[in-house]
Order: structure tokens, then sequence, then C-alpha cells
């Protein structure tokens, strides 16, 4: 039995661990901006209805902002950092810049992300899938229009793959 | 925004959890996928001493069918729900209540147990402290007026729930555990119809899975919701039928829920009991859904106004039940 | 026209790649060493009298650095104009509305600020409070600030013509009248604000801002310290739709903060607090008097706009004025009057949004659809039939240089089928159309003009020093593709600097549109300044004239015979061996009439130019709920020249969204005793992708005489009239009128029912 206050964990974020101290009613999205400097996961509304803080915790997109940081311990989290490999832009960012889904950014790493868990549980989506997929994700620049091209264009690449 | 201080417990199984809650009692919140507590709790609607987190609990999840019955462990995503074939195949207003709960990140995390015990809403209730601060205190928050309703000497909060009224018309039945002690209700008195202490749990019990009981013949089910966007929202009002049909192809049972029509859902009896035995092509649609009009609040405290809201659940509760003909029609 | 390298072609932005890999950085972003969470104590109370604040709780509790109140500043009010000078950005003696600053914390970390927040005990004598236009004109009213009798902040008056002449010589006239509650910014980026101060007093700060120029000379006169000594610092913004224009209450904080401290402070909003105490949009109640001849052309028109201003007058005399200026470039018309008042409430700030007014543009275009109806004219003739044209001027004297209205409306109509679907759709489906227009920029004083400034390195690749900013439209890619056109090298060879008050040269700021235009302009005319300097150099090593050269893949060549050629480096180099400067200089000043102002003189020319759009939407309607379904979308726009076609049609999509979809069908602010009750996005609700339909842009170009490559401002006018293109077709689809926005499913299902009662 775990009974925590002021907790060592050790957090797997992209693929490194971290041993932190964190107090129990930290948040992984705090966790990851204030102590690992991890600062592509923002924060826009801070109750779970924006999607801005999305991350992945085993492949599976995740509201940083109403997750413990002590209750994810020993599972892999992914943020936006992590997503691009050796400096190239992982095909869902890429796909992103490409069909100008993207103007100020501030949703853009939690629907890159969205995107990106979208497009791994399902390769080729229908335009009425990626809509409701990434529904839980405001964005208030684009209409979702270009969003929308952006992750259909990757899906298309996944029908033609199968 | 922060998180209030509290002790973070990590219960191994399901026998140290109860004896967590038998010590703890109303000093601690149970969080499966945090999505309502959390949230309660940053807007310091909640301030509990422990947290306890049941998620990792393995005998809280999954979806069993028996011979009489479906099992659906508390800690089950509502995504598990509503991708189930089985769920999806049997009991199709619960698939479809679950699909359309929030968006679909927070129905990958939201679990059925909280969705079933998430707290009534109000938008003078649920608002962090620079809305509200400078009133005083209503009902739900410890004090003695009513925000919502002027002058009310109760509390008008919503339940806005979308799985409760899908798993009550399917009559379904909920496991409440405490240290040796288990109890199985019908999950509409899970609710006692006060918007400031919705739920009748004990402070020392745990929600642990849902019982949908098997029901011979053929049925038809569907679920309605009321909302503004095709995702995120709460119900403004919801509904949700059930329509089993025996070999005469005559109504053997019925069971209508209109949810977010007050503190608890509200089953729609009259309904059920004006068309038992009825041909599906016999009934009156119209009248039907009328009594749904008058089961449902209309307090001005939420998205929409009440007076819509009630409207709304006279032509959602139509549509559930002419879908759920369809359904027994088509044989499912 | 002239063959471009990037202009006029789809170019992937420059600052986006960083945006998707998370690496662009935010102000909230920042982290500085020694760093302090700063937190603002707020009202309780709509309207109440500051008795007493007490910090020195506060102050002991450990860990704290820094409590301000109004003791720390000068007491001065701080305004955008002269005559609207009525804001302490910590107040002394009285508080106006809930969420007003009252005193602010610095402390080692959140949970610290926000036990000090606690422990300030400030006592309040509660005032009466108005929070309606109808209550704060009420012969009793509480008057909120004493030098506005009867709350009216603002009176914009325009007479041209005679208005009454022209209703006895209307065919048809009517009256009607449109009310719309609040609505809201709802940008990604929560307001956020770093400061730090270093030894010599030299303060840097971060926050999002729609200019930054307009940032730094309210912190100098407030601070008291000279405007080379105000850094506000380039960064990332998550959006600012009109708003993030001005300073703001916590710029100020976090800067006194931080000086008092002697620390880097930052503050980032919640959610909340974006909603409630940055700004958000007027309420409104709009009369429109309007009268047409038998052909539908408007002879003569009346308004009267009863705006909800809030507490303090922020934008107050543009925010009056503009929904107007909107409407009067879009139409003709030869006699018009205005009546614009703002009035002040105990409710937080109202500012400049995007869509200016649901009860003001869509009143206009509702009732020439009503009008229109009367005389048996179809909506979209009513427009093609009034639309302004180039070479027009506007009622209040503006030159119209260059207009696509009437190409607009035409092509969305066709692409539409407007034809064949208006008056001829089944039940409860309908089509709908709405047309407006916006400006290029106002005249704004002496921050009228854009200056720019570039480098040439001697390995042939530039540095662009300009003050423009970029909200997240894509003002920085649109800097680098100019500069690099007109230089003939890669955007890869262009360093950006901008949006930096210690570095670069004064700038608008990206509000009011002007960007492209003016600021676009400045530094086309700096990449001109100094390939003019190099063709000098390569004109005399080839022999030739410098006329007879032409810029391009790095190189410098003669136009008929290419194989002469050097690449810039060279020119670069033999500038510097030959003590030659080798940077340029552009300046642009837009042609308008600086004596024209939104009060005193509301007459002469506005901006240099105006864009002209047209949305088309149809929609279904379920006539038992009321809720509507777009099923497509038409959305064209005059952009003069597309510089860069896919940032364009970005721009119609988010406008689109935000205008029409979310403005005409659910976003809204809900009251309480002056309290906004949905200020986060589960109570407010934007658009989604799911609620989105295909938005068809058509993109038109009549190529402006002065604007850059021709180019002018890129979708504003799609986002005002995508709100009555969705309030026409639901009109259209239910066969009622509606007045009162935005078009809830309650609002359209109570106009059904009541159709449905008169019809028996």
């Amino acid at each position: 039995m775990k009974k925590i206050k002021g907790y060592s964990i050790t957090l797997t974020v992209n693929n490194e661990n971290y041993d932190l101290t964190a107090e129990p009613n930290r948040t992984l999205l705090e966790v990851l901006r204030d102590d690992l400097h991890l600062t592509g996961t923002k924060e826009s509304c801070g109750e779970g209805a924006c999607g801005s803080c999305t991350v992945l915790v085993d492949d599976q997109p995740v509201r940083s902002c109403l997750t413990l940081a002590v209750a994810v311990e020993g599972r892999h989290i992914t943020t936006i950092e992590g997503l691009s490999q050796g400096g190239a832009l992982h095909p869902v960012q890429d796909a992103f810049v490409a069909h100008h889904a993207i103007q100020c950014g501030f949703c853009s790493p939690g629907m890159i992300l969205t995107a990106y868990a979208l497009l791994k549980e399902n390769p080729s989506p229908t335009e009425e899938e990626i809509r409701r997929a990434i529904s839980g994700n405001v964005c208030r620049c684009t209409g979702y229009a270009k969003i929308v091209e952006a992750i259909k264009s990757l899906a298309d690449q996944g029908r033609q793959e199968r | 925004m922060r998180l209030p201080p509290f002790q973070y417990l990590e219960p191994e199984n399901i026998t140290e959890a109860l004896s967590m809650m038998d010590t703890y009692k109303d000093t601690v919140k149970i969080i499966a996928g945090g999505t309502e507590v959390i949230n309660h709790m940053k807007h310091r609607l909640l301030s509990p001493a422990f947290v306890m987190n049941i998620a990792k609990l393995g005998d809280l999840g999954g979806i069993s069918v028996l011979d009489h019955e479906i099992v659906l462990g508390a800690s089950t995503t509502l995504k598990e729900i509503a991708n189930s074939p089985v769920i999806k195949e049997k009991c199709k207003a619960i698939a479809e209540a679950a699909f359309q709960v929030a968006s679909p990140t927070i129905a990958a995390m939201g679990t059925i147990g909280g969705n079933i015990l998430q707290n009534t809403r109000c938008m003078t209730y649920n608002q962090s402290e620079i809305v509200l601060t400078g009133l005083d205190s209503c009902h739900k928050r410890g004090g003695t007026i009513c925000l919502a309703v002027k002058g009310s000497t109760r509390c008008f909060s919503v339940y806005q729930g979308d799985m409760a009224p899908a798993l009550i018309a399917f009559d379904a039945q909920c496991i409440l555990r405490k240290s040796g002690a288990t109890r199985t209700i019908p999950i509409i008195d899970l609710f006692t119809g006060n918007g400031v202490q919705p739920f009748s749990i004990g402070s020392d019990e745990i929600l642990t899975g849902i019982i949908i009981p098997k029901q011979d013949g053929t049925s038809g089910s569907a679920y309605k919701k009321l909302r503004i966007r095709g995702s995120i929202d709460f119900p403004l009002v919801s509904a949700a039928s059930v329509i089993w049909v025996g070999a005469d192809g005559k109504i053997t049972s019925s069971r209508m829920v209109i949810g977010a029509a007050g503190p608890a859902p509200r089953m729609v009896e009259e309904a059920s009991l004006a068309i038992q035995g009825q041909l599906p092509g016999e009934i009156d649609l119209e009248a039907l859904a009328g009594m749904a009009y008058g089961l449902t609040e209309g307090a001005d405290n939420l998205a929409m106004p009440g007076a819509y809201r009630r409207k709304m659940a006279r032509v959602l509760l139509k549509r559930a039940v002419q879908e759920a003909l369809e359904d027994v029609k088509r044989g499912i | 026209m002239k063959k471009f390298d990037l202009i006029g072609k789809d170019m992937k932005r420059v600052d986006t790649a960083s945006k998707a890999t998370g690496e662009a950085l935010f102000s909230g972003d920042l982290i500085l060493p020694r760093m302090l969470v700063g937190k603002v104590l707020r009202s309780p109370y709509p309207h109440a009298r500051i008795i007493s604040i007490d910090t020195s709780k506060a102050e002991k509790l450990p860990g704290v650095k820094a409590v301000i109140t109004a003791k720390d500043m000068s007491g001065d009010k701080w305004g955008v104009f002269k005559y609207t000078q009525d804001q302490q950005f910590l107040p002394t003696e009285k508080v106006r509305y809930v969420g007003e600053e009252v005193a602010a914390v610095a402390a080692v970390d959140e949970d610290t600020a926000l036990e000090a927040l606690s422990l300030i005990d400030v006592q309040y004598e509660p005032l009466p409070a108005v929070f309606t236009v109808d209550d704060a004109l009420a012969p009793n009213a509480p008057l909120i600030h004493d030098v506005y009798p009867s709350n009216i902040n603002i009176h914009v008056k325009i007479d041209v013509g005679d208005v009454e002449k022209g209703f006895s010589e209307s065919f048809l006239v009517r009256e009607d009248t449109f009310t719309a509650p609040e609505d809201s910014y709802f940008q990604g980026e929560p307001y956020a604000v770093a400061a730090q101060f270093d030894n010599a007093g030299n303060l840097e700060i971060w926050m999002p801002n729609a200019g930054p120029h307009l940032k730094a000379k309210p912190l100098s006169n407030v601070l008291k310290i000279p405007l080379n000594k105000v850094r506000v610092r380039k960064i990332t913004i998550g959006g600012a739709f009109g708003g993030r224009s001005e300073i703001a209450p916590a710029d100020v904080i976090c800067a006194f903060l931080a000086r008092k401290a002697k620390r880097p402070v930052k503050i980032i909003y919640t959610r909340e607090e974006n909603t409630v105490a940055t700004r958000q949009a007027h309420a409104m109640v709009t009369t429109i008097k309007t009268g047409v001849d038998k052909e539908g052309h408007v002879v003569a028109r009346d308004i009267t706009c009863r705006m909800d201003g809030g507490a303090y007058s922020s934008t107050g005399p543009i925010a009056v004025s503009v929904p107007f200026l909107c409407m009067e470039q879009a139409y003709r018309m030869e006699n018009i009057r205005y009546n614009g008042y703002r009035i002040l409430t105990n409710k937080p700030i109202r500012g400049m949004f995007r869509t200016h007014g649901r009860a003001f543009a869509c009143g206009v275009d509702t009732q020439l659809d009503m009008l229109g109806a009367e005389l048996g004219i179809d909506p979209l003739t009513m427009r093609l039939r009034n639309a302004r044209q180039t070479g027009d001027y506007t009622p209040t004297k503006s030159f119209v240089a260059s207009c696509g209205m009437t190409e607009t409306i035409i092509r969305t109509g066709e692409q539409s089928g407007w034809k064949e679907k208006f008056g001829k759709l089944p039940p409860f489906h309908g089509i709908g159309i709405g047309t407006n227009s916006v400006q290029t920029g106002f005249p704004m004083g002496i921050r009228g003009g854009s200056q720019a400034f570039i480098k040439l390195n001697e390995d042939g690749g530039i540095t662009v020093i300009t003050g423009i900013v970029d909200n997240g439209q894509g003002n920085d890619n649109m800097i680098v593709q100019i500069a690099a056109e007109e230089l003939g090298i890669s955007p890869d060879d262009v360093q950006l600097i901008s949006a930096d008050t210690e570095v670069t040269p004064s700038d608008p700021g990206s509000y009011s549109m002007c960007e492209t235009f003016i600021g676009g302009n400045a530094v086309r005319l700096a990449a001109q300044d100094v390939k003019m300097k190099l063709f000098k150099i390569a004109a005399g090593e080839f022999g030739v004239g410098e006329d007879e050269l032409t810029a391009r893949d790095r190189k410098i060549f003669v136009t008929s015979n290419p194989e002469k050629s050097m690449n810039i480096a060279k020119a670069v180099r033999i500038a510097l061996s030959r003590n030659e400067s080798i940077s340029g200089e552009g300046s642009y000043w837009p042609n308008v009439d600086a004596k024209r102002e939104w009060v005193k003189n509301p007459y002469g020319q506005l901006s240099e130019t105006f864009s002209f759009g047209t949305v088309i939407v149809e929609v279904k309607v379920d006539p038992e709920t009321g809720q509507v379904e777009v099923i497509e979308a038409w959305a064209a726009q005059d952009v003069g020249y597309a510089l860069n076609p896919k940032v364009i049609e970005g721009q119609f999509e988010g406008g689109f969204a935000m205008g029409g979809q979310g403005g005409m069908l659910s976003e809204f602010h809900q009251w309480h005793e002056g309290r906004v009750l949905n200020p986060t996005h589960l109570g407010y609700m934007v658009p989604l992708a799911i609620d989105m339909p295909k938005i068809n842009n058509i993109i038109v170009e009549t190529i402006d005489p002065n604007g850059p490559y021709g180019a002018k401002e890129a979708g504003m006018s799609v986002a005002m009239s995508a709100a009555q293109a969705y309030s026409g077709a639901i009109s259209n689809a239910i066969g009622v009128y509606l007045k009162d926005f935005p078009l809830t499913p309650d609002i359209i299902l109570k106009a059904i029912e009541g159709k449905g009662k008169r019809e028996q």
C-alpha cells in the first residue's frame, strides 16, 4: 500500500527517465512544464475541455491538466517534444506545417498528438472519424479545415499503404 | 489552476481500497479517470484530505458477459463501452450514451463509475472563485439560498450524466461494496433527488460494478442527447428508452428515462404503463412524449433556458422511443 | 502581371515548424532565473468604494517578495485617447466590476502567492451597480465615473446628406431593432506576462500583444522611465482577434512587481481571468431605419446603436465607430445618420473584437433581406444593387481605390447555386447571404506609419528589422516572403528581427488589419532601397544601367543577358570594401486624413483601402428542436492580391468559424449580477471540428493600386459577413426574420412556434 505525501516518483517522458519529487496535488501538466521544462505542452482551459494540454500516456491521448503526476508513474509519456526524431519533423508535424494547419500554434501540440494517436489506432480514418477524434481539441484560428486536410493527407497515405 | 493539497492513496487491491474507505470515510474522494473530481478540486468545490486512485485496480475493469447478465467493472472506460460489440448489440442505448460523453479523449479517460457518480451541476455552482466571490453561498455550497432560482428553499442543480439514464432504462443495478459487505441496488435508487447530496452511496462504500440484466424477447433501445456542439458538452436534456416485444409482437415491457431533468434522472413510468401490451404501430408517440415534459424541471441554470429544455425532453423522448421501435421492427 | 518566385505562391510559413515541435515559446513558457509567480487580487463586488487595503499579513508570509497596491503607483489614469483617460491600473477609490484588479503579489511559488492574496484585507463599501444599458441610463442610476454624465461614455454622431428627405422620397421604409449579448475572444493562449528589470533600470517584458509599441508607451508613462528603457520583446502570440492591443493592467502590475521584488515575475492568467479581466466584446442594441426605392436601392438610413461598454473606456471610440464604418463601406447610400453610444455598466471591459457586433452588421443585412422580400427582390440582387464600387467615396468621405464587392457576390452566388436554391428549397432548408467590408488601417496618430530596415551580410543573407507583429495569422512569413522576393533570395537567407521595441522601429501593430498593407509596404520599400544599392554596384561592374538588372536566385544579372551575373554576396563584399552603406530603409505612411477623429471629426479618408467580402451558407433547421445543421458554405473576399493563398484560405476559414458558426449559433455570455457564468470553454461554446461545414474559399483579386503587389487585408470581411449569411439562411429556412442574436436553438424554435401560431 502506498500512502503518498511529497513522494519520489520516476516518470518516463519521451523515453527518458526522470527522478522527481512531486507533491500528490501536482498535475502531470505542471510537472512537465515546471519541472521538466517541457513547455510545448500548453494550458489553455485547465479543466479538460480544450485539449491544449494533451499528451500521450502509453500512446493514448490524455488531458495532462486532469492527470495527477503520481498516477502515471511507470507509464510511457510522450509530449510534443518527443515526437520528432533526429531533428526531422514527424510526418504528422510535417503534414500540419505543409497544409497550413497551424496559425497561432497554441493548440498545435495537443492537436498534433491527438492526430498522431488517432492515426496509430486507425491509419486510414474517414473525414468524419478525423473530425470526431479532434473534436475535444479547440482551435480558435483555423476553423479546423486545414487541420482536417493535414490529417486526411496522412490518412490517404495510410489507405495506400494498406 | 492549482489543486488543493491532499494525501494520495493508491490501494493495490479492492480489499485494501475498502479498508481505506472504512478508515477515511467522508475525507476521501475516489478518482479513476479523474475527469470530474480533479476538475471540482481545481475549482475548490472539493478539497478532500485524501484522494484514492482506483484506476489501477485490475478487478474493477472490463466487461463480462454472463448467462443472465452483463457486468461492467466500475473502472471500465467509456470508450471501451462505446466500442464494445456486445454492448452495441445488446444494449445499444448504453453504447450510444458512452459514445456521446464529453469528447473522445475524455471518454477514453473517464470511467463508467465516475460518470454515474458525477455531481449535479448548475451554472451558479460550477465556477471558480473569481465568478462567485462576493455572493452568498448557495445550498450546494453549504449556504441557504439558491442563486439560480430566486427564493428557492432547495437546490436546483441538474444531474447531467449521460450513462445513468441509459443504464436505468436497462434496469441496471449497481454493486456497492464496503468492508465486509456488498449490496446491489437499482441505479435509480442511487439517486436521492436532492441536489445538495445527489447520491445515497455510503461514505465507506465503493461503486465496483454495474449489472445489466438480460431479458427475454426482442428489444430495441436508443439514447438521445441535446447538446449545442457535437462534442465536449454535457447533455442539456437527454432521453433513453428500451422496449421489449414478445413473440406476439406486443410490447411486454418498456422503460423510459429523462436525463438532465433535475437532480436525478426521471423514469417516465406513466408512459411505460400506457404502452404495455400495445403493438408498436398503435403507440401514440406525442401523448407519450408529453409525459416527459412535466417530469423535467425547467430552471434557467444551464447553457439553454429551462423552458426550452423542458420542451426538448418531449422531443427527445419521442425520438428515443421511435428509434427503439424501429430497432424492434428490424429484429435487433 | 509580373512573375514572382514567392509572392502569390503557396509558401510554407517560416514560423510553424517550431510551433509543431513545441519549441516556439509563448509568454507563459518563459523561465527566467529566480523568477517569481505573480498573482492578482480581484474585486468581489461589481461596484464598491475601497475603504482600506491592509497588506501587512501578506507581506509577512514567508516566500512573498513583493505586494503592490495603488499606493505603489502614481494614481494616473490611462486611456487610449486623451478624452478617455479613466482607468487606473490599480484603482484608488472604487472598483467598478467583479474581477477588477485591486492588489497583486509576487512570491516564490503559486501556492504561496495564492495564500498571500487571501491574507490581503480589503474593506469595501458596496455601491449600487448597473448591469444593463437601460439601467445605466435610468434617471437615478449610480454614476460609474463622475466624468461621464448618465453613464454615456462615447457618443459618435455622423450625419450625411438629408436623411429625413431621403425617407420621404423612399418607396418603402422599415424600422427594426436588433439585439445581441456579449461575446468573447477565447484566444488559445490565456494572457500571460513576464517582466524583469536589470540594474540600470531597463525593463524587459513579454506578453501577447497586437503591437509592442502600443504597449511600450503607456509602460514608459506609468513606470516613469524613458521609452528606450522599455523593451517589449518578441514572443510567440496565441491569438488576438482584435484584443491585446492596449496596455493591460497585468502588464503594468507585472512590471511593478518585478521592480519592487528586484526579481523576474511571471503572471499567467487562468481561462477565467482571460475572459473576465482582459476584454470582451460589446453587447448591442441597434435600431435601424432604412428607406429604399422601388428597385431596392438604399435611399436613406438612420441607425442608433447602444453598446454596453462595461466599466471603462478601452478602445470605445473605435468600437462604436467601426461597425458603422464597415456598413458604409460595404453599401452605397447618399443619406445616412448614425448615433452610436457606448454606455458604461458594472461589467468587465469591452474592446475591439474581430466581428464587430452581430446586432449591427446582421441587423443591417437582415433588414435589407426584409425590404427585398417586400419588394420581391431576392437578397443577392439587393446586395448587387447596393454594392460599393471602385472609385466611390463613402458617405464619410473615404475614397475607395479598389473594390471587388460585386465580384464576391457574383462568384459566391454562382458557386453556391443561389439562383437554383433561393426560394426553391424544401421547408426548413434555407440559403442566406451576407456582405461586408473592413478597413486596412485607421488614422493612428504618430503610430500610423511603419518603418523597416534591412541589413545585408557578406554571405548574401539579410536581416530584416521591423515592428510588425505576428499574432498567429502569418505576418512573420509575409515579411520574409516580401523581402526574399524583392531581393531574389531564398526565404532561408532571411533572418527576422521583429516586434521588439528595443531594436525595431515604429509600427501600427497587428491591429486594424493594416500589417500587410502598411508594414508590408515598408518592408518592400526597404528591400527595394537596398536592392538599388546592390544594383548600383553591379551596374558599375557590368557597365550597364541599374534599370537593366534583375535580382533572382541569389544573383544579380543583366536582364537581357543573364550570363552576366554576380552573386549578391559578392556585391555586398564590394560595397564593404568600398566603405559604402549596404543596408536598406523603407517607410510607409498610409494615405489617411490625419484630421479625421473618431468623435470630433468622423469625416475624411479613414483608411487607404478596404476589403470586401461575401459569404453564403446553406442550412437545414430541425423544426422540432430549432437546431441548425450547416450543409455547406461559400466564402469570398477581395483581398487585393493573394500573397500566400493558403494563408488567406486559413484566414477565411478561421473567420468563418468565429464569426459564423460560433458567432451566430452558439457564442454568448450569460450573467448573474455582473458575473460571467460561462467564462471557460465548457460553458462558452466555441465551434469544434465536428461542427464545421465544408467551406469553399473564393479569393477575389482587384490589385489595389497601393497595396504591396496589390494586396490588402486577408479575411476580415469574411469574418464580418459570415454571421449574416447564417442568419439569412436560417430566416430563409424557417420563414421568419430573426432579430435577437445569436440564433441559439431556443430562439429559433420560438420563432418557428410563433409562426405556426400566427398561421393558425
